[in-house]
């Protein structure tokens, strides 16, 4: 652009509408490619007169578009006709309350387990693995990080539903919304939180070192923690969240330890080493990982009215 | 089972009464929305509530009975929460026994728990409009649903305080606006004055008449007078069983011959029928 403004001048006299027309013109062709400009008239429009009056038509179409019953237009309405004074303030935060609600929908949907110390131990367990590997230069962080990766989600649905985890959760046996389908809403959350960052932490360890045997690739746990994960919600139709995640957990720590703790010989991160790359490494564990998770899934299909009563949960 | 029936129900609609009301409207036969028929619940050995048959249209219907009756085991098997042991239950023409139709009738229900708990950190409206959610209430019309629930029970004030700053009283009137912020053609509460200040309970009995009069409305509750006040009818519940049925007025009529001493007329009605149950209940076992 040329580098010229609007003189203050000029923007308070076209918003208020006493600028020649001539002068209005020109100054229409130099905001059409003048953000700044176009800002200081829209402010100034806003100041003005005229601003009640927009904020006001604002506000009804914005009514309009969100209620469509009109009975509900009709309760919300008070709250929009007292206000006339000050009617672009609340213009304002209604829309950022509609984002804000957004938001809020989704971080409750989350449910509890993402607002409860189990975020803080997903992110202790990536920033632990990552420290140690760096801080202390411990070749032990990978076969760390790995062992413990498919535990976190599966915690997760222990604190995310039941009487044990959520303050709420009368109330939420009762609406239409408890049941699996809260309990699955619930674990996409954790898994959505709980997958990248542990994977990514994976990737920044450094490569270990060669005396050891190769530790398997960060993203090899995916998806035995997604088969552990689906395990424990079907275990929870029977058991309970809280029962389901310990037995499981401690499966799957058993699973590790009873091999890693009986043999002899090398040193221990080279044996927890071994011992998950048998789990973790090549073609045909990952695939009986995934046929693991395909038939929890069609367990949990099967079984879905079984988590409508809270006695089970 | 002997449950002594209130033989002149006085100043009532006959829609009012449970069972009748079967009258036609536009969309069908409308039925009574709650019937319960040899409702069985047991936790481990204890019986909470043994063969109850029990049925309720709309109105305010009193739950009275001392603690540990089964008011709550009641209360919960209708909000869909526990399962009966044995029994039938049918509400809004729905058995429940599907997970559809037990999520239709989920989405006209009210529940206020005995004891219920919050996200620390959410405001009253938060709260709210999270049991909105849950409860499948369109994105449209929840925020001003949330603010008409909150508003009906009078904290319109105190809307955007944490709920965790208010009071006892306070608290429970937030549940109160949790359960009816749907609506709901059931509403079921369970213990909704304790912790309220005798002005509060005076409003929320009003609030209780107006839900009554498009709801069925089931009030727990070990205050006689809040049955006097606000209920269409009162069931006593002793030890699992209906100890009787009948209007705040026939309990009252009960304990008409009495000392003040011994409380209000209606308290001793209460006392009267409550021991007349457990002496039927005792001459059936000696015999």
């Amino acid at each position: 652009m040329t580098g010229w403004h609007a003189p203050d001048d000029l923007v308070t006299r076209y918003a208020d509408g006493s600028l020649a027309e001539a002068d209005a013109w020109s100054l229409e062709t130099h905001l059409e490619n003048c953000g700044p400009c176009a800002v200081r008239v829209s402010h100034a429009a806003r100041a003005g007169a005229a601003g009640v009056m927009l904020a006001e038509v604002r506000d009804a179409v914005l009514n309009a578009v969100r209620e469509p019953a009109p009975t509900t237009a009709r309760t919300a309405a008070p709250a929009t006709t007292q206000v006339p004074a000050s009617a672009s303030a609340p213009a304002v935060s209604r829309g950022a309350r509609a984002v804000g609600g957004r938001l809020a929908r989704i971080a409750w949907a989350a449910g509890p387990a993402l607002r409860g110390p189990w975020s803080v131990a997903v992110v202790l367990v990536a920033v632990g693995a990552v420290a140690l590997a760096y801080g202390g230069g411990s070749a032990s962080a990978r076969p760390f990080l790995l062992a413990v990766a498919p535990l976190v989600p599966v915690a997760g649905v222990a604190l995310s539903y039941g009487r044990h985890a959520d303050p709420l959760h009368e109330i939420v046996a009762a609406s239409p919304s408890g049941g699996l389908r809260l309990l699955l809403m619930r674990t996409s959350a954790v898994l959505a939180v709980s997958l990248p960052l542990l994977t990514a932490a994976g990737l920044l360890l450094p490569p270990p070192g060669s005396r050891l045997p190769a530790a398997p690739a960060s993203a090899t746990w995916l998806l035995p923690g997604l088969a552990l994960t689906l395990a424990t919600l079907v275990l929870s139709g029977y058991v309970g969240c809280r029962t389901a995640t310990a037995v499981v957990g401690g499966g799957w720590l058993l699973a590790l330890a009873a091999p890693v703790l009986s043999a002899t010989g090398s040193g221990l991160t080279a044996r927890l080493t071994q011992q998950l790359s048998l789990y973790f490494t090549g073609a045909s564990p990952q695939g009986g990982w995934a046929a693991a998770a395909a038939l929890c899934a069609l367990l949990l299909a099967a079984r879905r009215s079984a988590y409508d009563r809270l006695e089970t949960m | 089972m002997n449950i002594p029936r209130a033989t002149g129900m006085p100043a009532m609609s006959g829609d009012d009464l449970p069972g009748t009301a079967t009258a036609m409207d536009g969309g069908g036969l409308r039925t009574t929305a709650i019937r319960v028929s040899g409702l069985t619940v047991r936790h481990r050995r204890t019986t909470a509530l043994d063969a109850v048959d029990l049925d309720f249209g709309p109105g305010v219907h009193g739950l009275l009975g001392p603690n540990g009756a089964g008011k709550t085991s009641l209360i919960r098997v209708l909000a869909t929460v526990a399962k009966p042991t044995a029994g039938q239950v049918e509400m809004l023409g729905s058995d429940l026994h599907g997970h559809r139709e037990r999520s239709a009738v989920r989405r006209e229900l009210g529940y206020l728990p005995q004891d219920f708990g919050y996200y620390p950190g959410f405001t009253v409206r938060e709260f709210v409009a999270y049991v909105g959610w849950l409860k499948e209430l369109s994105a449209a019309s929840a925020p001003a649903a949330v603010e008409r629930a909150v508003a009906r029970v009078g904290l319109a004030d105190r809307i955007d305080a944490k709920v965790k700053t208010l009071s006892g009283g306070m608290i429970r009137r937030v549940g109160i606006a949790q359960a009816i912020v749907n609506d709901p053609r059931v509403l079921l509460l369970d213990e909704p004055t304790a912790g309220l200040d005798p002005e509060q309970r005076v409003e929320f009995r009003a609030l209780l008449r107006e839900l009554g009069s498009t709801s069925t409305v089931l009030v727990s509750t070990h205050l006689v007078e809040d049955v006097a006040a606000a209920c269409t009818d009162v069931t006593l519940i002793e030890a699992g069983q209906v100890a009787y049925r009948g209007t705040p007025r026939s309990l009252a009529a009960l304990g008409a011959n009495g000392h003040e001493s011994d409380g209000n007329a209606t308290e001793r009605g209460y006392t009267a029928a409550l021991r007349a149950h457990r002496a039927a209940r005792a001459a059936g076992a000696g015999r």
